[in-house]
This record gives structure tokens, C-alpha cells and sequence, in this order.
């Protein structure tokens, strides 16, 4: 509406850089949602560094090797163990702090790596247009419509059992196309502006286009997209940890959820039933929160697609 | 008894900055079957007062004081419900040209239909099809493409359907806010002597807004010229043409005329900023950009000088 | 006409992202490590059904004449024996296909209808509190983790209180019940497929009812809403004939964008369930090592995803006259 624009007009006009910071601070912390997500993201922050306590204390809570030697069923919270032990006496409260440094590696760096291809991905793609565009594009859409989990499970039958790195690395492969289409669009609208047509002009390189003058625009909405991702990347290491098909040698929520189902004490043991779940839906909500309260400021017109991965 | 009327009327938006106050002190009257044109750069209020006539400011926007007279009944504090009735039955509006104005996925032919019925509900589903296909030929469309869908019109053929759709329930008055803002130069001529034939045919009143005094001037008998939130300068086409009196105005003819000698230069009133509107400002608000400004006009405002029946300015010392 | 050409270049599309998967497909149960006969040939069977099956496979000729082999072998339908069942592949799987198309489509259709209802309503309450629960309430419901969430359903209702059955699809003894109607059978499938409905269409309506509010705030921001504010109409028919049939568009992209998430949920809440579904064939096939199993479970399941593609595309075309003409 236009006298919505005439507002905006007059009052956008003196703001710089710093201010435009500041008040997209304000305007993050004055949405609940943006608060609770980051209020949560801290608390398991320090859950994740408090992981490397428990092993320090005794050698049995040691999240995999540890071993109560008077216990060797699942038992209830007790004091020695806070909420409890497994099927084999392992200590669920130090397993759960280890989940969450599992839980943030992944959801990181897997979110990283996928942000970084399809930024790359859409840059190149935007930018170079015509062909390399079609096809770049052509692969993303096909890209898109795997269901990640079930490929990693089927290169996970081939390749025998995965380590964790290559299970976030599969993952990264999987989910950049979302992204780059988004960027993709960012920097279509970008390359006709006056400063890039001047850097062209001027005899810039195609590389230092995209990267000096494309790339610190389309970085705010990349890292967007970022919260997102380290949502969908922590679901799906979790769900193949909970299907079986994690790294053996680490710790993560998926795979406590898949040791009290496998080993039938969902029933009897909701002390160790709860908790990992709980943490996995409450750290992927809190990235969530964040991305969407993050969105808000940026701008809500600026995404459109991939709403729901 | 005029039409339209507004008296000393102010509009402000809440932001969250203060009270932004968009509109000021304004007054004018409009007669039946009349043409008001409101002139004046974006942002200086003209399209809140349209937004204001048809009772749709935004959430944050009211009016703050005045009053707005439709057929001697004030517009201001009436119900939604009375408010709702009021419109389109009475006061039509015409959509920028730029807008996308038509639902995409109705007939065009279906959204005038609505309108009708609405306000006529005596009317039954093929009369008022049949009343579409009669607006269509008055607006030179092809009637039967009452059927089509937004999308697969051209650009001034939206802006006929959108005339057809305001004149849909004979109102008495028409707002047309930049009716041919991003038309081309043809399109936009063929709209503006579409909009003064059918002001002639049906005797409708018109009150149009532009940026551009040319376009105004083609189709208005007076016009209003704008600056932040104020009418500055207020008379007959050939008054406010031959004898500016603000120097805002003469600032726009000027513009006008370097543009159409193909000059690009800006005359020097059109340097500068517009006021702050949240700041209340103590002088005259034209004083920034004023070409013959002086101690007195940064101390206090000016008031109305009359130069005759229908021609007065808001300045201190008009120049001719 | 426009609609043609629209369907028939989805249809083609489609088509070769099908034969690029079949392709990579082929490549990775080749050159994976290890030998590709025996991830083919049931190391159990006789030597006299091995030779047969590596003959009919081709698995004994070069590279290229395989691949046409197999080619040939996925449009006739056969795709080997299944170590686990011993039978037949294509068997197996045609007879869980309908159960997943069944589970997979309620679960989106309903989840969908739900979202476009309630985000509607929610739009037109932003900023009362009615709007910041639900929000809060439908990131909640998207961002549970599905088998945890699939876990303590079946606790509560099927365990705790007992309402439900357990796991599977049907049971026994109804189903071997000569006298039972086909409305009881109908009603035993029905009574199974409530909790994994559920917990597929807790999953899904979160984030279709956040897309419908954010979309219906945008819509509602369009000019053409100002226009029909214009005309005289009340609040509800803005918001309901002009409003929130454009709104509802991109939620239904955002349903056909989130399909392949949808099926690894749906392969989750199947494994969870026991539901006789291609999703539990899958993560059963994988889990021991039944090659030729997963291999087909894994082609039919992305058949079903892009099919499904190409059924909202075409509500997304009849919807938006835009695509249609």
C-alpha cells in the first residue's frame, strides 16, 4: 500500500549500517520467539560443554565405555546417577550432555557445508545464467525431491556402516538446493544493480564479482538459511541413529532413543525415554525459532520456498 | 451544498518514531459532477487523503481532527458498518495503474459481478452480467472478455476493467489515485480521455492524484497543489497554470516545462530534502527548498492569502 | 492450450529424474565395494537358481549390456529375489506399495486441510494471544522428533490407555474370520492407522499452518485486497473469497516441496508401527543386507514421491488460473 511506503520512506532515510544493526537487534530480541530460541540454544550450549565433566569425575560416566559396576540393568534416577542408567549400567545423564556436543557438530557443520554449496551453487548460477543456470538448476530440482534419509540409508547398506563425519558430509550433499535457489534469486536481482554493473565496467573479474560484490548481500539471507538447515541436518543424523544406521562409536540422542526401543524398555524406563527426545525436538525447535525470528527482521518477502525441510 | 468537503482536516500514523503527520490543516470541497486534481511529490499526503475518503487508512493512520462531509454527513467517527455501505455505491476508487488491483484468480468480469451485488442485491446474477458487458463497451473493452482473468490482460486493459468496476454501481464520485503512473505514454493518454469521457457521460465527480501537473491538468477543472501534508496553493486549471503563486508550484511548472524542452537540468526549488513530518516544524514547511526565502517565513508559518474567488496560496509573499 | 503443455513438461521432467535415479541406482549397486553378484544373487540359493538368476540379471556380462538388462528387467517388472522373503521383489513390494499410498496421502491431505483452516484463522488474529500459542504450538508439533513423538504415542495410547492397537495393520483374527464384512475389516485397518495417522499429521500441519499465516499476512498486505476493502465487503468475505484462496497457493508448494521429507517421516512412523509399508521394507531390507529388497523398495518409494509431485502440481494448475491459462 502506498501510504505504508511513504511511511517507510521517511523514516529508513537517516539509518546506517550500525543502526540498522542495532535495531535489527532490538527488533529479534522483542519477538518471544526469538528469545525462547536462543534462550534454549544456550542452555544446550552449556549442556554440550558440561559433557566433558562427567567422565572427569569417575570413569563410569563415561557416555559409551562407562559402566556402573554395581549395575548392570536399567535402573531409575538415583544419586549417583541423576536420571538413571541403561540397559548395561551407563550413565543416561552424561550420554545425554554428549548428545548435545554430537547434536551441535552435526547440525553445524553439516548446515555449514550445505550452505556453503548452495551459496556457491546459487551465486554461479545466478550470475552465469543460460546454460550452466538450466542445468544447476536442472540438478537441484532433482536434488530436491530425494528423501534424504532414505538415500543415506541405501548408500549406508552399500558402504557398510558410516562414519559420523560421512553421514554429515551425505547430508550436506543432499541439502543444498533449497538454498541455492534462494540465493540463486537474491543474486538475479542483484547482478542488474548499478554497483555491480560498475564493477564490471571497471574490468572486475568474474570471480571477484561474485565474491566481493554479490556475496557480502546474499550472506544475511545464507545465514538464514543456515538455522534451518542445522535443524533438518540434526533430524536426520538422529533418525538414522534411531534406525541403526549412526556411527557405532558416538553417543547422540538418535542413538539412545534406538537403544531403549531395541532393546524394549520404552515401556519401563520413560526416565530414559524422555529425555533424548525431548532434547532433539527442543534443540531442533530452538534453531527454528531463531531462523524464524531472524527472518522477521530480515524480510519476510525475501523466502518463500523450502518452508518445511 | 458541495459533494465532498473537508474541513481543516489532519491525519496522523502512529510509528514508532511519534505521530507522524501525514496530512494537515487541509480543506477543500468538490462539487457534484466537479474535477479536484491533488498535485505534489510522494510522500506529501495526497494518497492518505484518498485512503481517507474511502475510510481505508491503515491500522496505524486516523484521522486526528477535522471533519470530511459527504452530502453534508461527516465521514468521521461513522461506523464501519454505514462506512462499508458508503462505499463503491458512493465513493469509487481507481487503483494506481501499477497496483495489482485485480484479484489473480477471479474472471474480471466475476469481481465487478460482486460489487454489484453487494450493493444492489435486488439485482440478480445475469443482470449484473449483463450490466458488466455494457460497462466493458463504455470502457471500449471487448465484452467478451469479461470472462478472462486478470493475468491475460495488458496493462491498459486492466485499468479500463478497473474504471468499469468503479463506475460498476453509478457512484457520485471517483477517486483515482495515479490512474496511468506506469502506463506508456499512449495507454496513458487513451486512459486519461476515457476518464474525462466517462466524468462527462455519467456526471461523475472526479477527484484525481498525481505526481505529475500535466496529467492533473488534463482532466481536472481545479486543482490542489500539495507539499508535506499541506495544500499549498489552490485554484482553477488556468489560475494555478498562468499565475503560480506558491513557489512550490512554480517549481513543478518549471519542472514541467524543462522536461518537455528536453532539458534534465533541476530547477533550483526542486534541491533538498522534505521536511520531517514527526518534528513539527515552526516556519514554513517549504522553507528548506524555497528559491525567496526569508527570516520571517523560519519563524512562523504562513497563512491563506486569497488572490481571487477561487485562487489563494499558503505563503507570505507571493510571486508572479 | 497452455494446460498441455504445462502437464506434458512436468510429465517429461519428471520422467528423467526417475531415469537419472534408476541410472545412479544401477551405478552404485555396481561399483559399490564388494562383489556385485553377491549383492544380487542370495548367497543361500542353490548354484543351479544362482546361474539362472545371474543370467536373467545379466550379472555375468560387461557393463553396458547389464544396464540395458536392467532396463529391460525394471519395465518388465522383475528385480530379483528377495533374500530375507525368498521371493520375488516386485511381489513384495506391489503388496506394500497401497499401504504406504494409503498412510501417505491421508496423512498429507488432512494435515493440509487442517493448516490452510486453522492458519487462516490464526492470521486474522496476529498478535492476540490466541495467534502466539498456536505459532508457538505448530513450531512445537513441526520440530518433534517423529519416532520419539511415534514411541510415546503408541505409550499413551496404545500401552497406557489402551485404546489402540500396538503396532501393524490389521489384525488376525478378523481377518481370517470368514463371517467378517468388509466394513469391519475396513473399521480393524481404520482402528490400526490411527496413531500413525496422528503422529504423521502432528508432524505435518505445523508447518502448512505457519506457511498459511505467513502467506495469508502477505496476501492480505496485495492490492487486490484493498480493492475488494474498497468495494464494501465485510472482513469475512475478504477473507475468505479473496484472501485465502490466493493464500492457500503456496502452501500447496510448500506441500509438494516438503513431499520427500514427508516420506522419510512416513518410512519412520511405518518402521515405528510395524505398518506393512514400503518405507518399513526399506529400513528392513537395509538393516539385513536384502540388496535387491532395497534396491526396489528404494525406486518404488521415489516413484511414489515424484508421482506425488506431479499430482500437487496439477492442483496447483487447476487452482491458479495463472498456470491454467
Amino acid at each position: 500500500m502506498k501510504t505504508g511506503n511513504e511511511q517507510r520512506d521517511t523514516l529508513a532515510a537517516p539509518a546506517g549500517r550500525r543502526d540498522w544493526l542495532a535495531g535489527g537487534w532490538a527488533l529479534f530480541w522483542e519477538n518471544p520467539i526469538g528469545k525462547i530460541g536462543l534462550i534454549l540454544m544456550a542452555c544446550f550450549a552449556l549442556m554440550a560443554a558440561a559433557s566433558f565433566v562427567p567422565p572427569l569425575l569417575d570413569p563410569m560416566y563415561h557416555p559409551m565405555h562407562g559402566v556402573d559396576p554395581e549395575i548392570s540393568h536399567a535402573t531409575g534416577p538415583s544419586a549417583a546417577h541423576w536420571l538413571g542408567t541403561d540397559f548395561i549400567g551407563r550413565d543416561i545423564l552424561s550420554q545425554l550432555l554428549a548428545g548435545a556436543r554430537i547434536a551441535f557438530m552435526v547440525g553445524l557443520s553439516a548446515a555449514f557445508m550445505s550452505i556453503f554449496f548452495g551459496t556457491l551453487i546459487g551465486m554461479i548460477s545466478g550470475y552465469a545464467g543460460r546454460f550452466v543456470d538450466t542445468l544447476l538448476m536442472r540438478i537441484a530440482d532433482m536434488v530436491m525431491v530425494m528423501p534424504t534419509l532414505l538415500v543415506v540409508l541405501i548408500l549406508s547398506s552399500l558402504f557398510g556402516q558410516l562414519r559420523i563425519w560421512t553421514i554429515v558430509l551425505l547430508i550436506a550433499l543432499f541439502r543444498w538446493p533449497g538454498v541455492s535457489r534462494v540465493i540463486r534469486a537474491q543474486t538475479l536481482t542483484l547482478k542488474h544493480r548499478p554497483f555491480i554493473e560498475a564493477a564490471r565496467v571497471t574490468g572486475a573479474s568474474h570471480l571477484r564479482i561474485i565474491f566481493r560484490h554479490i556475496f557480502p548481500n546474499v550472506l544475511p539471507l545464507a545465514l538464514l538459511y543456515m538455522t534451518f538447515r542445522v535443524t533438518s541436518a540434526i533430524i536426520i543424523e538422529a533418525a538414522l541413529a534411531f534406525l541403526g544406521f549412526g556411527d557405532p562409536g558416538t553417543v547422540s540422542w538418535g542413538m539412545m532413543l534406538q537403544w531403549v526401543w531395541k532393546t524394549g524398555h520404552m515401556f519401563q524406563a520413560p526416565y530414559w525415554l524422555l529425555p533424548p527426545g525431548i532434547c532433539i525436538s527442543l534443540l531442533t525447535l530452538s534453531f527454528y525459532m531463531l531462523g524464524r525470528a531472524m527472518e522477521e527482521v530480515l524480510d519476510p518477502r525475501l523466502r518463500k520456498e523450502g518452508e518445511s525441510e | 451544498m458541495a459533494l465532498l468537503e473537508a474541513e481543516h482536516l489532519s491525519i496522523g500514523y502512529r510509528t514508532r518514531n511519534g505521530l507522524l503527520r501525514a496530512v494537515e490543516d487541509v480543506s477543500f470541497s468538490l462539487e457534484l459532477g466537479g474535477s479536484l486534481g491533488f498535485v505534489g511529490e510522494s510522500g506529501c499526503g495526497k494518497t492518505t487523503i484518498g485512503m481517507a475518503l474511502m475510510g481505508l487508512l491503515p491500522a496505524n493512520g486516523s484521522i486526528v481532527s477535522g471533519a470530511l462531509r459527504f452530502k453534508g454527513q461527516n465521514l468521521v467517527g461513522i461506523s464501519d458498518e454505514r462506512l462499508r455501505k458508503l462505499r463503491w455505491k458512493e465513493i469509487a476508487m481507481i487503483f494506481q495503474a501499477a497496483m495489482n488491483a485485480l484479484n489473480p484468480i477471479q474472471r474480471v468480469g466475476d469481481q465487478i459481478v460482486e460489487a454489484i451485488r453487494l450493493h444492489e442485491p435486488e439485482v440478480s446474477a445475469a443482470q449484473a452480467a449483463e450490466r458488466v458487458r455494457s460497462l466493458f463497451s463504455l470502457v471500449d473493452l471487448d465484452p467478451e472478455r469479461s470472462r478472462d482473468y486478470p493475468h491475460q490482460y495488458s496493462g491498459g486493459m486492466k485499468q479500463r476493467a478497473i474504471i468499469a468496476m468503479a463506475l460498476a454501481c453509478r457512484p457520485d464520485v471517483i477517486i483515482a489515485d495515479e490512474p496511468t503512473t506506469a502506463l506508456d505514454v499512449i495507454v496513458q493518454a487513451q486512459i486519461l480521455a476515457e476518464i474525462r469521457r466517462v466524468q462527462k457521460e455519467m456526471d461523475v465527480a472526479v477527484l484525481f492524484i498525481s505526481h505529475d501537473i500535466a496529467v492533473v491538468a488534463e482532466v481536472c477543472r481545479h486543482i490542489a497543489v500539495m507539499y508535506a501534508g499541506q495544500i499549498v496553493e489552490q485554484g482553477t486549471r488556468e489560475e494555478v497554470f498562468e499565475t503560480p503563486a506558491h513557489p512550490y508550484t512554480q517549481a513543478l511548472l518549471d519542472a514541467y516545462l524543462t522536461i518537455e524542452e528536453e532539458d534534465a537540468a533541476l530547477p533550483q526549488a526542486m534541491k533538498g530534502e522534505t521536511p520531517n513530518l514527526i518534528v513539527p516544524q515552526k516556519g514554513c514547511r517549504f522553507y528548506d527548498r524555497c528559491p525567496h526565502a526569508d527570516a520571517q517565513c523560519r519563524q512562523e508559518p504562513p497563512t491563506w492569502i486569497s488572490l481571487s474567488p477561487t485562487h489563494k496560496v499558503l505563503c507570505y509573499g507571493p510571486r508572479s | 492450450m497452455e494446460i498441455r503443455r504445462y502437464i506434458l513438461g512436468r510429465l517429461f521432467q519428471i520422467t528423467l529424474i526417475f531415469f537419472v535415479i534408476l541410472t545412479v541406482l544401477f551405478l552404485l549397486f555396481r561399483l559399490a565395494p564388494g562383489d556385485p553378484v553377491s549383492r544380487m544373487v542370495d548367497p543361500n540359493m542353490t548354484p543351479e537358481d544362482a546361474q539362472r538368476l545371474i543370467e536373467q540379471l545379466g550379472l555375468d556380462l560387461p557393463m553396458w549390456q547389464q544396464y540395458l538388462i536392467y532396463l529391460k528387467n525394471f519395465l518388465k517388472g522383475r528385480f530379483g529375489i528377495s533374500f530375507h522373503y525368498g521371493q520375488p521383489v516386485s511381489e513384495i513390494i506391489l503388496n506394500r506399495l497401497p499401504n504406504t499410498i494409503l498412510l501417505f496421502t491421508s496423512s498429507i491431505v488432512l494435515a493440509a486441510f487442517v493448516g490452510v483452516f486453522l492458519g487462516k484463522i490464526v492470521s486474522w488474529k496476529k498478535g492476540e494471544r490466541i495467534d502466539t500459542w498456536v505459532t508457538i504450538g505448530a513450531l512445537v508439533c513441526h520440530t518433534l522428533f517423529l519416532p520419539w513423538l511415534a514411541l510415546i504415542i503408541i505409550w499413551v495410547f496404545a500401552y497406557w490407555i489402551g485404546w489402540f492397537p500396538l503396532t501393524g495393520m490389521i489384525s488376525a483374527e478378523i481377518w481370517t474370520d470368514p463371517s467378517a464384512g468388509l466394513l469391519r475389516k475396513g473399521l480393524d485397518i481404520a482402528h490400526h492407522m490411527a496413531l500413525p495417522l496422528t503422529t504423521l499429521f502432528l508432524i505435518h500441519f505445523g508447518s502448512y499452518l505457519l506457511v498459511m499465516r505467513s502467506s495469508m499476512l502477505d496476501t492480505l498486505r496485495e492490492d487486490y485486497i484493498l480493492t475488494a476493502r474498497a468495494k464494501g465487503l465485510d472482513e469475512a468475505t475478504i477473507r475468505n473469497r479473496h484472501a485465502a484462496p490466493n493464500a492457500a497457493l503456496p502452501v500447496i508448494t510448500s506441500v509438494g516441496l516438503s513431499l520427500a521429507f514427508s516420506i522419510n517421516g512416513g518410512a519412520l512412523t511405518e518402521t515405528v508401527f510395524t505398518w506393512p509399508g514400503l518405507g518399513r521394507e526399506l529400513v528392513f531390507a537395509v538393516s539385513n543386507n536384502d540388496y535387491p529388497l532395497a534396491q526396489a523398495s528404494f525406486l518404488l518409494i521415489a516413484a511414489v514421491v515424484l508421482t506425488a509431485n506431479l499430482v500437487v502440481d496439477l492442483i496447483y494448475a487447476y487452482l491458479d488460473p495463472r498456470i491454467r491459462y
